[in-house]
């Protein structure tokens, strides 16, 4: 496979660069045409179907080539998430496509038919087609897993009213559709043939602060939803920042190191508004509405419809919130110290990761995040820590607890001195001094001034390693301080997506008691299963919920989506998971799988942990 | 490996600092010994036991070494009937070296068990093997902190510094009373602080006196680097400079309660002198290892200021509350030290006369600055025991220069 398109395959179709994460802009055709094909993560997919002849030359495929304006704005974004140059492949797709055109190519226009006209009426010309310069766009989604299927339509309807006609035409022709936000779920259900219904064009964020909510459209992501919360001073609880608040919400429910407080499921939205498979449109509130709010335990369960508008609850932020990072030699150390902020109601949000996280967090390219690994799981020995953030009385609360941390001053200096890390001699001698309080160096009045002078800590040293052309943006990038603060990385979560940077991944989640032995079992289970499928996996991280009654609990496998015999070694590991998570969801009882949230992301959540 | 056909020395913690270089010593003077131990993780008992006899520089003398994995938790140390027979029969002298040195209050547990609780299988080891001698290899701390001179006697303290010096209290206890009760010829032997081996500087542990070195080393690493590198504003801020001699000036205030001393031994006295006293060793007796001519922390100071090419260590008594003030370097350094502090000024005297009388008159060589800067350079070059076995001709060298072998 040629290296362009071996970085085309390689799209982890994230959606990241749908959104504005690091204020480097988005595509401008983007923006303007909506559909995915004119971002690059859909141009990636038009370029691979292209060159390996799946599809003919269209007309729409000309245009998205042509609406590239080359500007690389995608470089950065999906350098910052994958450590990868789409540019290149948007340069091949522009060239592939000028010459073919030069050299007499035919482009093919697809003529429409009593659907495609159908819909055209209810949206406009311009937003629905069956070309497949388009449609080719929708057939991958995040989940790796999942089989390409390129639709035969795609839709982009602006209102509920729209939606509502669109379905009641789909139901009338009996054709099959499925409801699209970013594609940033994992388990790759917005692939299908028939019509895919997208719905980014419906990106209406309305604020009601006086009844602490904000009213968001369908096509709302996380991330810019969240910058406008925090632009008047809230927070809201979201999830991953590509992801689709009224999406995610029924998919998975939100959940995020903050459920810690506010909740999960139904705990995260106030009121939320469908049109129905018949067409209907409903609220949540309306006495008559379909009881959203129940859990069955059972998988796929029928959609509730399509969320058109969620009421999203709004928080109040103090300005004393910091973030620390409390590191453990033991997941069943951590594990104690979460549950006890948990119950004594400490915090505002917490959350173990492993090392893997850490690294991926930390480290601007892969070389970098496998040394972190090495640096704070061998030389530091902290396999495990817990991200906290809270306000002044919770650090301090901490403090009394004498649990050391790593503040946020030292973890800038971490963070942009992480290049010195691995050379930095004096903290094997601080390790083994630390022999009868482990960490107890991060309880020094100086420590932090000792780390700056040995670290050095600058945005020059963090991006050395990146490509030479990318480093002045990278530089002036982590200069900014959100991207060192811990409680900012935390809110808007850019650097998660990282995880999958060296291979896509699949999440074990499941619902469970933060019970040690218990965890210890499951992860070494989870552990197991992977390992006897020759499956790379770690430990995830784990969050506490309603006072630290339960807790979220993700084990990641990882793979190389572009090797067939490894993909179905997934396919037999992810089983098996799913096996082993039923038979806990029985006995104790006590466990709940997350895949069985899927369309049930509405419940309340004492539905989903209790019953 | 099998065990031996002939009367072997039977030893444990052969693969520590003290009993490898104990070890090695019975090797050189063509005796047989077999190891009772157990592997790691990462090494076999036999890997390690080659290892260290390379670094050694006597390989040849593998023949005459066996191992025997064993498990000092369980009866008969974890070997069947007939092994455990065979092992028994073989032994005529037997040497417990095998120690957990830990000062960690929060490992207690593991402390207790490996230096107490481990004892007794080892002790009815030595009783069903009737062995010669059972030798159990101490620390001169464990007589606890009750009195200022320190007599070859028995520990009756109560109070320690740290876990290990308890334990090893305990230990002596156990040993005493159980050799006495059947009849096992026994001795104890306490060595005080013990560093590399002063001809030559080699060492295999760098801890006790070494850690401080290292630490200020690292120490003025991170400040010159600051220095010539990034024009040391850092170190402006803590008042830290360097001279135009290339000198550091570090103000460094080291607080010890009073004054004191060191008491510190080479590993080749070590080794002499538990030689000599095997040979020809009392029941019951106890021997202070010790040396007469303890090392001021002052001199200590005064080597390492010359040695690191540093300035500003002063030294400072009493008991007030030094913790205010500190600039960066003095508060790690005192976090680096802390365990140690104990042993910097201590004021105990240890009365030798029972090794003296074994040894005849062999004395410990005071700790100058030549022995220093052998014992510091050599903790360099080996990268403070990071690079220990893979400098091996360099290692070789030394050594053939050191014993003309």
């Amino acid at each position: 496979m040629n290296e362009i398109l071996e970085i085309a395959k390689n799209c982890r179709h994230y959606a990241m660069c749908k959104i504005d994460f690091l204020g480097s802009g988005v595509c401008s055709s983007g923006t303007k045409r909506h559909y995915v094909g004119f971002y690059p993560q859909g141009r990636m997919v038009l370029y691979a179907a292209l060159a390996e002849k799946k599809i003919p030359v269209t007309e729409k495929g000309m245009e998205i080539a042509y609406e590239c304006d080359l500007c690389g704005k995608c470089d950065y974004q999906c350098y910052f998430v994958n450590e990868m140059r789409p540019s290149r492949v948007m340069k091949a797709l522009k060239d592939y496509l000028f010459s073919f055109r030069e050299n007499g190519g035919e482009v093919v226009k697809i003529p429409s038919d009593p659907l495609l006209d159908g819909m055209r009426m209810i949206v406009g010309e311009e937003w629905a087609t069956n070309d497949p310069g388009i449609t080719v766009g929708y057939s991958h989604d995040l989940s790796p897993l999942v089989t390409p299927v390129i639709p035969d339509y795609v839709v982009m309807p602006d209102t509920k009213e729209e939606i509502s006609s669109l379905i009641k035409l789909f139901n009338r022709n009996k054709v099959p559709y499925t409801i699209r936000g970013n594609g940033a779920n994992l388990l790759g259900f917005t692939t299908h043939e028939g019509v895919i219904v997208d719905l980014n064009r419906m990106k209406t964020i309305a604020f009601d602060e006086k009844n602490w909510l904000v009213k968001v459209g369908p096509g709302v992501a996380a991330f810019d939803l969240q910058r406008e919360a925090q632009k008047r001073g809230y927070r809201i609880n979201t999830s991953e920042p590509a992801a689709l608040m009224c999406g995610n919400i029924m998919c998975s429910g939100i959940m995020s190191i903050f459920s810690t407080t506010c909740g999960t499921n139904a705990d995260n939205f106030i009121d939320a508004e469908f049109v129905d498979k018949n067409g209907e449109i409903k609220t949540l509130n309306d006495i008559t509405a379909p009881n959203l709010f129940s859990f069955k335990n059972t998988h796929h369960p029928p959609s509730p419809g399509v969320c058109t508008s969620a009421a999203i609850k709004l928080h109040p932020v103090t300005e004393d919130e910091k973030g620390i990072l409390a590191p453990f030699q033991t997941l069943e150390g951590a594990l104690d110290f979460i549950r006890d902020c948990a119950i004594r109601r400490i915090g505002l949000a917490m959350g173990i990761i492993g090392s893997e996280y850490v690294s991926a967090f930390l480290g601007p390219t892969k070389k970098l995040a496998l040394e972190a690994k090495k640096i704070f799981t061998d030389k530091l020995d902290m396999p495990f820590l817990v991200v906290f953030i809270g306000d002044k009385y919770a650090i301090k609360a901490i403090q009394e607890m004498g649990v050391p941390f790593i503040d946020q001053r030292l973890f800038t200096a971490l963070q942009l001195g992480l290049p010195s890390l691995k050379s930095a001699s004096w903290l094997d001698i601080i390790r083994e001094m630390s022999e009868d309080k482990p960490f107890s160096y991060l309880q020094l009045e100086h420590f932090t001034d000792m780390a700056e002078t040995a670290l050095a800590p600058s945005s020059e040293q963090l991006t050395q390693g990146i490509d030479q052309e990318l480093r002045p943006f990278f530089r002036k990038l982590y200069s900014s301080p959100e991207m060192t603060d811990i409680v900012w990385l935390n809110l808007f979560r850019i650097v998660s997506t990282r995880i999958g940077r060296i291979k896509p991944f699949i999440p074990v989640l499941i619902y469970a008691p933060i019970n040690n032995s218990l965890i210890a079992e499951l992860n070494n289970k989870f552990h197991a299963i992977a390992e006897r499928h020759q499956i790379s996996n770690e430990f995830g991280f784990i969050t506490p919920i309603d006072n630290g009654k339960r807790c979220i609990f993700e084990y990641d496998y990882f793979f190389d989506h572009k090797d067939p015999g490894e993909v179905v070694r997934m396919q037999q590991a992810i089983t098996e998971a799913n096996k082993l998570i039923d038979e806990y969801s029985i006995d104790p009882g006590t466990v709940r799988g997350h895949p069985y949230v899927l369309y049930q992301g509405f419940c309340r959540m004492e539905n989903l942990l209790y019953t | 490996m099998t065990i031996a056909g002939n009367a072997v020395v039977t030893m444990t913690g052969a693969t520590g600092f003290l009993g490898s270089h104990l070890m090695a010593g019975f090797l050189k003077q063509g005796r047989r010994v077999l190891v009772l131990g157990r592997s790691t993780e990462y090494e076999t008992l036999h890997e390690r036991l080659t290892l260290l006899l390379d670094w050694f520089g006597c390989s040849e003398s593998i023949d005459r070494l066996d191992s025997l994995e064993i498990d000092f938790f369980r009866p008969r140390l974890g070997l069947s009937e007939v092994r455990y027979g065979a092992l028994c029969h073989n032994t005529n002298l037997v040497i417990h070296c095998a120690s957990d040195t830990s000062f960690a209050e929060r490992r207690r547990e593991q402390v207790l068990a490996a230096n107490v609780h481990g004892l007794d299988n080892i002790l009815k080891f030595a009783s069903d093997s009737r062995t010669s001698f059972f030798h159990y290899i101490s620390t001169a701390y464990a007589v606890g902190l009750s009195d200022l001179i320190c007599e070859e006697r028995p520990a009756e303290a109560l109070e320690f510094v740290n876990v290990y010096e308890e334990s090893k209290a305990m230990a002596e206890r156990i040993t005493t009373g159980y050799c006495d009760k059947n009849s096992v010829p026994f001795t104890i032997l306490r060595p005080p602080i013990v560093y590399g081996d002063s001809r030559t500087g080699r060492s295999l542990k760098f801890n006790a006196l070494y850690y401080p070195i290292n630490s200020l080393q690292h120490i003025r690493d991170i400040y010159l680097n600051d220095i010539n590198l990034r024009g040391g504003i850092k170190s402006n801020e803590s008042g830290i400079s360097l001279d135009r001699n290339g000198v550091l000036s570090v103000p460094l205030r080291i607080h010890l309660p009073h004054p004191g001393s060191l008491n510190l031994i080479p590993i080749d006295y070590f080794v002499k002198a538990a030689l000599l006293i095997m040979k020809n060793p009392l029941t019951g007796m106890i021997y202070h290892m010790t040396n007469d001519v303890g090392t001021s922390i002052e001199s200590v100071a005064e080597y390492t200021e010359q040695f690191l090419k540093i300035k500003g260590l002063k030294i400072i008594y009493g008991a007030h509350d030094y913790t205010a003030m500190r600039n960066p370097a003095e508060e790690l350094f005192d976090h680096f030290i802390k365990p140690y502090r104990p042993y910097l000024s201590d004021q105990r005297v240890f009365m030798r006369m029972n090794t003296d009388l074994a040894t005849g008159g062999l004395a410990p060589p005071v700790f100058d600055y030549d022995i220093f800067t052998r014992c510091m350079e050599y903790a360099q070059r080996v990268d403070w025991g990071k690079a220990l076995f893979s400098d091996h001709e360099l290692n070789s060298h030394i050594m053939n220069a050191a014993y003309g072998s």
